[in-house]
């Protein structure tokens, strides 16, 4: 009566669930230390090294998933070092060390949007869907006439970890002071139209149309129409016309800013 | 003939693991953000149950029930469970990097998944499983436990692919701030779980 509870248990049941249970259990844990022999897996320990000095911004610039992902390429040599913006010199020297490769310094670069058309560029029609640059370049390519017009829908600003893009007017523009120079926007902007430029440069041409001039004139008022006056005028021949669009060689600007003057069109920009 | 008829039918649509039995709600939700890892993490959920109903039903019937201890069934299974995921996770990583780099996060995701444990329960519960799938409780045997398993599985990946393949689109459109994200997703599964009560009708 003072156990009641006890006086039911049947102790042979008792003994055959305990039994029943750890021979279960010795017979899984024998099978999982098996599996585990079979099956070991020998870590490499440069990935867990490299992943360490990484930046850990796991923004994807580098075109890898995210940092782990990019350490593993590293170790493995099929990474470059210099893919990655967001990582200090530093610990690129570190992470060199530690792969056994050469490393020379990259230059600090910010990334700037090679494009200032907004609503200074003519539409094709008006835009009524999904938003986001993907969706809009799904249908006939976008709604700017201009082929290689920024769509001005923000999927760099989405993508961006530092908020350091604004979409102004229509065109996006980045903050060159919050810029990491991660890269990430240059791999999902679907016009192609941001680019990572060296930290020193005083000047930029803010357009990447390789259309002709005339062409240029109806659908942009702020286009470059090809017209090399900025080439000519340069004291330091830094500047040269590929496909009707001028381009700087950073490595000979001086920053002098005689084409910023000369530019008939505005669109060569001081920084 | 009939009865695998019955077990497809009835495992992947009418009881339905996700949206009408609301077992594995978690992955369900968690993982149907993008369609590859909602594929990823339903293969692996498939893979589980079918190992899990191939071990936990021969167990069941040749060990507790002539012991008499079936009420220690939820322990056993859960023992089970947790090492065939276990074991599945280590073979992976062995022979498979990709797949493991694939559902490497959902696969332990599965020890705790209910809808796993669920078809254990299941298709042990003879009486139960007899009525779904239109047999005599005495003529269940393991081939109808693992099929049954299998295509539970198979139903789960229908569910949460489905749903995965709806958020996409929905991520996309204008949707109202206070709806974004998590609630918008509940409001899609209760039109999957509406769609799908459809079948009980059968």
């Amino acid at each position: 009566m003072n156990n009641i509870l006890l006086s039911n248990i049947n102790v042979a049941k008792l003994f055959t669930v305990i039994g029943i249970v750890a021979v279960i259990a010795i017979i899984l844990a024998a099978l999982i230390v098996l599996v585990s022999k079979l099956c070991f897996v020998k870590e490499d320990e440069k990935v867990k090294e490299v992943s360490e000095r990484l930046a850990g911004a796991n923004c994807g610039g580098c075109g890898y998933a995210g940092c782990a992902d990019y350490a593993k390429a590293l170790a493995e040599g099929k990474a470059d070092l210099g893919a990655c913006g967001a990582t200090s010199n530093e610990a690129k020297e570190e992470i060199a060390k530690i792969l056994g490769i050469p490393f020379s310094a990259t230059e600090q670069t910010f990334a700037v949007v090679k494009c200032a058309g907004g609503i200074n560029a003519k539409d094709k029609f008006d835009y009524v869907g999904n938003k986001g640059c993907d969706a809009r370049i799904s249908y006939m390519g976008g709604n700017k006439i201009c082929p290689e017009g920024c769509l001005g829908d923000g999927t760099c600003v989405a993508v961006c970890s530092e908020n350091g893009i604004k979409v102004i007017n229509g065109v996006a523009v980045v903050n060159s002071i919050m810029c990491k120079s991660c890269g990430a926007c240059v791999v999902k902007c679907p016009k192609k139209l941001i680019e990572l430029i060296p930290k020193k440069a005083k000047v930029f041409v803010a357009c990447s149309t390789k259309c002709r001039g005339k062409d240029v004139m109806t659908a942009c008022s702020v286009g470059c129409i090809g017209c090399g006056l900025c080439a000519k005028n340069c004291p330091e021949n830094a500047i040269t016309m590929v496909d009707n669009l001028a381009v700087i060689d950073y490595s000979k600007c001086t920053g002098c800013k005689t084409c910023v003057d000369k530019c008939p069109r505005k669109i060569i920009r001081e920084l | 003939m009939a009865e695998f008829l019955m077990i497809i039918v009835s495992a992947m649509f009418i009881n339905n693991f996700v949206v009408v039995q609301f077992l594995g709600i978690c992955p369900f939700l968690g993982v149907s953000k993008d369609f590859k890892s909602a594929l990823g993490m339903g293969l692996a959920v498939t893979f589980v149950m079918t190992l899990t109903c191939l071990i936990t039903y021969p167990i069941y019937t040749f060990i507790l029930v002539p012991l008499e201890i079936e009420f220690m069934e939820i322990i056993v299974f859960i023992f089970v469970i947790a090492s065939i995921v276990q074991m599945i996770e280590m073979a992976l990583k062995k022979f498979s990097p990709t797949l493991y780099n694939a559902m490497g996060i959902y696969l332990p995701l599965i020890t705790t998944n209910c809808a796993v444990l669920g078809v254990a329960e299941l298709v042990i519960d003879s009486e139960q499983i007899a009525s779904l799938i239109g047999i005599t409780a005495s003529g269940m045997n393991m081939g109808f436990a693992v099929l049954y398993g299998l295509f539970a599985g198979l139903g789960f990946t229908l569910a949460i692919v489905v749903m995965s393949g709806l958020r996409e689109k929905v991520a996309r459109l204008p949707i109202a701030k206070s709806l974004k994200g998590f609630p918008i997703a509940m409001i899609t599964a209760c039109f999957i779980a509406m769609a799908f009560y459809v079948f009980a009708l059968i």
